[in-house]
């Protein structure tokens, strides 16, 4: 399953999975990136990281390391 | 019944205790400054840096006292500002009374994460209420809140408020009057959705997911979106955060903000230190000459002025970082900067502190203020001292001018002097990377910490939210560190003027030899020489390692005892003729009993890499001190940046003299 920091920009795709157990993975599910819910990339910084998304109607910036935790889906 | 009416009077004197909690960029500040307007306590939470906000206000004969909890997303505490959330909601915080009621500020224009929690603070079993910000912000976004429904599902009470305007705040005040007197909601019902999610999840993950799920349910018919289009803050954002437009405006802004606290500063620091010197003028012509004139002169409007004269940077900077805050700015400046700065174990929110220290690291140190997490925090606070500040300037500019050949290197243009001063300011930058990795890597290693960052809505800056977090730094500046500040001041001046000794006596002696050899004899003098093995691997003589110890309260200090030391009296190297003076007369300077000169290029470069580097600066560590809230963080810097400056200061003369001769 492709994992969210390998979207083009502009794309949207729903999450799938987010792995890992530590606080920032949790802290990712707290900010809404909840199995199920619609994630847009809209950009990212000039040195490519972070990421910009659109999530549950608001904009949340993440590493790609981060993005790289949570798997996406069609 | 005389009994029963002093009680019921005692009840309605003890204050309503009332805790404010909500995500940060929810309006939170605002809705706190429209109840109770200017805090009436603030301070730091005990044996944390976390900052108490605490204001009382009056609603319809009732006190209540309002505690503003720091900017939370999860009642699972994974920074001291949610620790403190926690704490005082379950009443377990020292000092601080448990709350009667909690306002949970709700962003209307997010209200599902918003309620995300919401639902945890409900889980507290306090009364609750649901104050519902940005209001007008969600209804240009094509959002509609159906109110009543959002209550009755929620049963707590939902007020739509908008703060700035001043609407719904009566209501707000009625709300949480009868909120006083009623049962907490009821506690959100997860076990349903807790059994549809995947068990593989650990269980606080499990618990998120079912919130969230809970959430979804409850919201559906609540929240109804209008067919979506851009909204104007979403059209301001694709400019801002463009790869090359955001970066370049970015670029410009900072140099704006930049130059505004370097150079529109300045005039200001001037006044203050014209009126300092008028203060000192006249107490010099009203007292007598001796022991007292001298400590209120030397010591304590020295001392009061190296204070006062901050208050210019931190009132601007502070003016600039609210405002930014304010619209949304910052936290796309650290989205910008994030990448940049993570290379060498910082991150984007250290941008900001750090480029102000190349004006003040004191401000810049409080600036880090808005970095959530403690340990970039404090990364961010130790290395913030290296950027190169104004005060090395006069420094760097005065030896530059005396010792460094004006002479092109490379292309016509360039001249040394140029790049030496730039070389000062590249072995502050370099220094401070390594030193950011360094500790990364060593005793801040950890886990990676996250940098799930909220980019908020672009939106207009409250003035009275911005003009109080002005207020604020400037009183907490002043309280706390001014009179640390002024404390190690006198003791330096002490240091510089005793023991008294007889002065020398003879027909040419002048009062600036007087001045020039009670210094020499004084305990500092004396420390000048107990400490010339160290500095003399540097290229110094007893008299600049003398000088540099008297420059501790402040790094510009060091030319005027340079001065004094080698007999010039009182010299103003700010003045133009005070400077050549100090050139000419530092030109001369002989090692003791010999014909050697003292300084020369090797020299006067060791001076400059030492002062580039090291923590000649009381304000500074008192600063570390109060904003960390521990004395190890300003020990920790005083060493490490000494013993970086004695080392870069030693190899600059070594390999100075090998190549120069």
């Amino acid at each position: 399953m492709p994992s969210l920091d390998s979207l083009p920009i502009g794309s949207s795709a729903r999450v799938a999975a987010v792995s890992g157990t530590d606080a920032t993975s949790l802290r990712l599910l707290e900010m809404g990136l909840t199995p199920g819910v619609s994630v847009q990339v809209v950009g990212t910084a000039p040195l490519g990281c972070p990421v910009e998304l659109l999530v549950r109607g608001y904009h949340l910036s993440i590493r790609r390391t981060e993005a790289a935790r949570i798997a996406v889906s069609a | 019944m005389p009994h029963a009416a002093s009680s019921s009077s005692a009840a309605s004197a003890a204050p309503l205790a009332v805790a404010l909690v909500g995500n940060p960029n929810t309006g939170k500040s605002t809705l706190f400054t429209a109840l109770a307007g200017i805090p009436t306590r603030i301070g730091n939470y005990p044996g944390v840096t976390v900052e108490e906000k605490v204001g009382r206000f009056r609603h319809r004969d009732h006190t209540i006292e309002l505690i503003d909890l720091p900017g939370a997303y999860s009642l699972v505490p994974k920074s001291p500002d949610e620790e403190v959330a926690v704490s005082v909601l379950h009443g377990q915080m020292k000092g601080v009374a448990k709350p009667d009621v909690v306002v949970v500020v709700a962003d209307a224009t997010n209200l599902v994460r918003n309620l995300y929690l919401a639902s945890q603070v409900i889980e507290v079993g306090l009364p609750t209420i649901i104050a519902l910000t940005l209001t007008d912000l969600a209804d240009r976004k094509g959002l509609t809140i159906d109110v009543e429904q959002l209550a009755t599902r929620l049963g707590c009470p939902v007020v739509p408020v908008v703060a700035p305007a001043r609407q719904g705040i009566d209501q707000l005040g009625d709300t949480i009057l009868a909120a006083a007197s009623a049962a907490a909601p009821p506690r959100p019902e997860l076990t349903p959705h807790l059994a549809a999610v995947d068990t593989s999840y650990p269980p606080p993950a499990r618990d998120a997911i079912a919130r969230y799920a809970w959430i979804d349910a409850l919201a559906d018919g609540v929240i109804t979106h209008r067919p979506p289009q851009p909204t104007l803050s979403e059209r301001i954002d694709r400019v801002l955060t463009h790869r090359l437009w955001g970066t370049l405006i970015f670029a410009a802004t900072m140099l704006a903000i930049f130059s505004s606290i370097f150079w529109l500063a300045a005039p200001l620091m001037d006044l203050i230190s014209g009126g300092i010197d008028a203060v000192a003028g006249w107490v010099e012509g009203a007292l007598p000459e001796g022991a007292i004139r001298s400590l209120l002169v030397d010591g304590v409007l020295a001392g009061v002025g190296g204070v006062v004269v901050f208050l210019p940077q931190i009132a601007m900077l502070f003016l600039f970082v609210a405002v930014l805050e304010g619209c949304g700015y910052l936290a796309r400046a650290a989205y910008l900067m994030d990448r940049l700065l993570v290379g060498v174990g910082l991150s984007g929110k250290s941008f900001i502190p750090l480029l102000s220290s190349f004006a003040c690291a004191i401000p810049g140190i409080m600036a880090a203020r808005t970095i959530e997490n403690r340990r970039d925090r404090l990364l961010t606070i130790l290395v913030a001292p290296l950027m190169s500040c104004s005060a090395r300037l006069p420094v760097y500019l005065l030896l530059t001018a005396a010792f460094v050949p004006n002479v092109a290197v490379g292309f016509g243009w360039l001249r040394l002097p140029a790049v030496v001063l730039a070389a000062m300011y590249a072995v502050g930058v370099v220094v401070a990377a390594i030193v950011a990795l360094v500790l990364s890597r060593t005793i801040f290693r950890g886990p990676p910490q996250p940098f799930v960052m909220e980019l908020p809505g672009w939106r207009w800056p409250q003035a009275g939210v911005v003009l109080e977090r002005v207020r604020e730094a400037a009183v907490s500046f002043l309280k706390n560190a001014g009179t640390l500040i002024v404390a190690v001041s006198i003791v330096v001046w002490a240091l510089g003027s005793y023991p008294k000794t007889p002065p020398p006596e003879g027909p040419n002696v002048t009062e600036a030899e007087i001045r020039g050899d009670a210094l020499r004899q004084s305990f500092l003098g004396r420390a000048g020489h107990l400490i010339e093995p160290l500095v003399k691997p540097l290229g110094w003589d007893w008299r600049i390692g003398c000088a540099a110890i008297a420059s501790f309260p402040a790094r510009e200090v060091v030319l005027g005892t340079l001065g004094v030391i080698y007999n010039l009296g009182d010299v103003d190297p700010g003045e133009e003729e005070g400077a050549t003076e100090l050139i000419r007369l530092l030109k001369n300077a002989r090692w003791d009993g010999t014909d050697r000169k003292v300084f020369t290029l090797p020299v006067a470069l060791s001076i400059m890499v030492f002062f580039a580097l090291c923590a000649q600066c009381a304000s500074t560590l008192v600063i570390i001190g109060k904003e960390t809230g521990s004395w190890v963080w300003p020990t920790v810097t005083f060493v490490y940046m000494t013993v970086l400056a004695w080392l870069g200061a030693f190899a600059t003369y070594q390999i100075g003299t090998m190549i120069l001769g």
